[in-house]
């Protein structure tokens, strides 16, 4: 996988500020969502979403990296986005944390990296996968949702207003930090 | 699949006439084979697709005769079985069907045995059974060339697996009843799919149907997943090993002493053996403790003794591993109740022992048991002076 050799320097943070889930669940958790985690993981590799790439980062299957390439057509065109995706110790059940450890200009994404994506809060269901988390990631590369809590009001207030100084914008941070 | 369809049918090799061709003709090598298994050969199965083609006609005329023996003109019924006389023309193809249905339902019945079987004893059906499964499976994925998406139309959504017990929503998606279970007990209750309200998330009920064609499709992933569920009871139960072993240990003693009480039962024919006389028993063995221990003589005098002296080792060492066993516990106080419980049965063997001679009344038994141990003591004596 592409992720693991690009980015040496980046994973020692995260891997500080993220609590490592094996250690405090109960036996049965741990077999049942790793051998949900190790499915998704077959899954990915043999059908992975467009653009998309995922994986664990080491020896902990809890502990994922994942890229995002920029969709074409949008303002992030070009730009490599890598995600840190920590799953819980009762993971289908509860919603992975993802967090982007690239920088970028969007409204939905706040300067820490979290994302404000309902499916990742409150909508979150069993029923969904990393890969479809991953897409709905894409989503809104293309469509920045200003509307529904953006996490960064600024940045939502300058695409809902002047939408082209806002892609000025967003394709500079992407030139800066994700190329 | 190779081993499966045999071209000449193994029960008469020396019929292969035209009425063999014909039954070529009509039915399946693999049906055939089936037949075969079930123990049919094909005289009985040509009779058998006679009759099957025959049971409209049949059915036309009871009909004929029973509702409307005077009404119906003869041409209607004429028509009605010209019309039924062409169909088998169109029964190969459903022979074929049937066919399949024969085998399935083979496979059901055999998979029904497995579930009943398996709940006894797992182990012994898994070894025995996997090559049957290889079979079922390599003929399910060759008669279903889409079997990997039915795969997936069948597997749970929340732990990516083969529905385990599916259990279905009201809106229709089905679930492992434990993932859907747990889904509603951590998530709300909702789908986890269309996120509709699911009424009462409680009475999960298995989709027997669903369920059924599951095991079916998939033997292997059943069977492991059953597997696997039995080794996570199994280490919920290691997690109190101590209680466990009790519980093991209260059964063997419970089971050996009904197994004494039995041989004694069966010893003392035409006597009724009850309660008291048990405690009766059991007193005059004390008493007779009691001789032993003024007297210093080591159970074993009384034992050879007795003319049970066959049946003894193996008894013994039974006991012994028991006590071995035992070792793992600290408790002292466990050991010495044990310990009791042990001699008190190893009195009982004796007692039984007694006994052996056969149609002699019980009220004597005490009063053989003591004659015995003078008897046991003056053999002690008399070894002492020789």
């Amino acid at each position: 996988m592409m992720i693991s050799g690009g980015r040496g320097g980046k994973s020692a943070p995260s891997a500080s500020s993220s609590p490592s889930v094996s250690s405090t669940t109960t036996s049965w958790a741990v077999s049942a969502s790793g051998k949900r985690i190790q499915r998704e993981m077959a899954e990915l590799n043999l059908d992975p979403p467009p653009d998309c790439s995922a994986g664990p980062k080491g020896d902990n299957l809890y502990h994922w990296v994942a890229t995002i390439l920029g969709p074409q057509g949008t303002p992030y065109e070009g730009g490599i986005y890598f995600l840190d995706i920590t799953f819980p110790s009762d993971y289908p059940f509860k919603p992975p944390k993802v967090v982007f450890k690239t920088r970028i200009f969007h409204c939905n994404v706040d300067t820490a990296g979290v994302l404000s994506l309902d499916i990742l809060k409150d909508s979150w269901s069993p029923a969904l996968t990393i890969t479809k988390v991953l897409l709905a990631i894409r989503a809104i590369f293309t469509n920045p949702d200003p509307s529904d809590n953006p996490i960064i009001p600024g940045i939502a207030r300058l695409y809902l207003a002047d939408r082209a100084k806002h892609d000025e914008l967003a394709a500079e941070w992407t030139r800066r930090f994700a190329k | 699949m190779a081993s499966e369809d045999p071209k000449p049918s193994p029960k008469d090799p020396e019929n292969p006439d035209e009425n063999g061709q014909n039954v070529d003709g009509i039915f399946s090598p693999r049906f055939k084979s089936v037949a075969a298994m079930a123990g049919w050969d094909e005289e009985t199965l040509l009779i058998a697709s006679l009759v099957v083609e025959d049971t409209p006609d049949r059915e036309s005329k009871y009909k004929k005769r029973s509702d409307s023996q005077f009404k119906t003109p003869p041409t209607n019924s004429r028509r009605k079985r010209r019309y039924q006389r062409r169909s088998p023309i169109s029964i190969p193809a459903s022979v074929l069907d049937l066919d399949e249905e024969e085998t399935a339902r083979k496979e059901s019945e055999k998979s029904k045995s497995e579930i009943k079987a398996s709940v006894n004893d797992e182990k012994k059906i898994g070894a025995k059974e996997s090559p049957e499964q290889n079979t079922l499976v390599s003929r399910s994925s060759s008669v279903l060339p889409c079997i990997d998406k039915l795969k997936e139309e069948l597997s749970c959504a929340i732990c990516l697996e083969i529905c385990f017990e599916p259990s279905t929503t009201p809106c229709g998606h089905s679930f492992c009843k434990k993932c859907l279970r747990s889904a509603a007990d951590k998530c709300g209750k909702r789908c986890p799919k269309c996120r509709q309200l699911i009424s009462n998330g409680r009475s999960c009920t298995v989709n027997t149907v669903l369920w059924n064609t599951i095991q079916l499709l998939f033997p292997q992933e059943v069977e492991a997943r059953k597997a696997a569920g039995a080794l996570n009871g199994r280490e919920t139960v290691c997690q109190s090993p101590e209680t466990a072993f009790y519980d093991n240990l209260n059964q063997s003693t419970r089971a050996s002493g009904i197994s004494i009480r039995d041989t004694n039962a069966r010893r003392r024919r035409g006597i009724i053996l009850s309660q008291d006389e048990d405690v009766a028993a059991s007193s005059a063995l004390r008493s007779q403790r009691g001789v032993e221990g003024q007297n210093q003589i080591p159970e074993r005098g009384v034992h050879r003794d007795v003319r049970n002296l066959s049946t003894r080792p193996s008894r013994v060492s039974s006991r012994d591993t028991r006590v071995t066993r035992r070792r793992g516990i600290p408790s002292q106080d466990e050991d010495a109740a044990l310990a009791l419980r042990l001699q008190r049965e190893e009195f009982l063997e004796v007692f039984s022992g007694a006994d052996a001679q056969p149609s002699r009344p019980l009220y004597s038994a005490r009063a053989n048991l003591r004659a015995m141990a003078s008897r046991a003591v003056n053999l002690r004596i008399i070894g002492r002076h020789l």
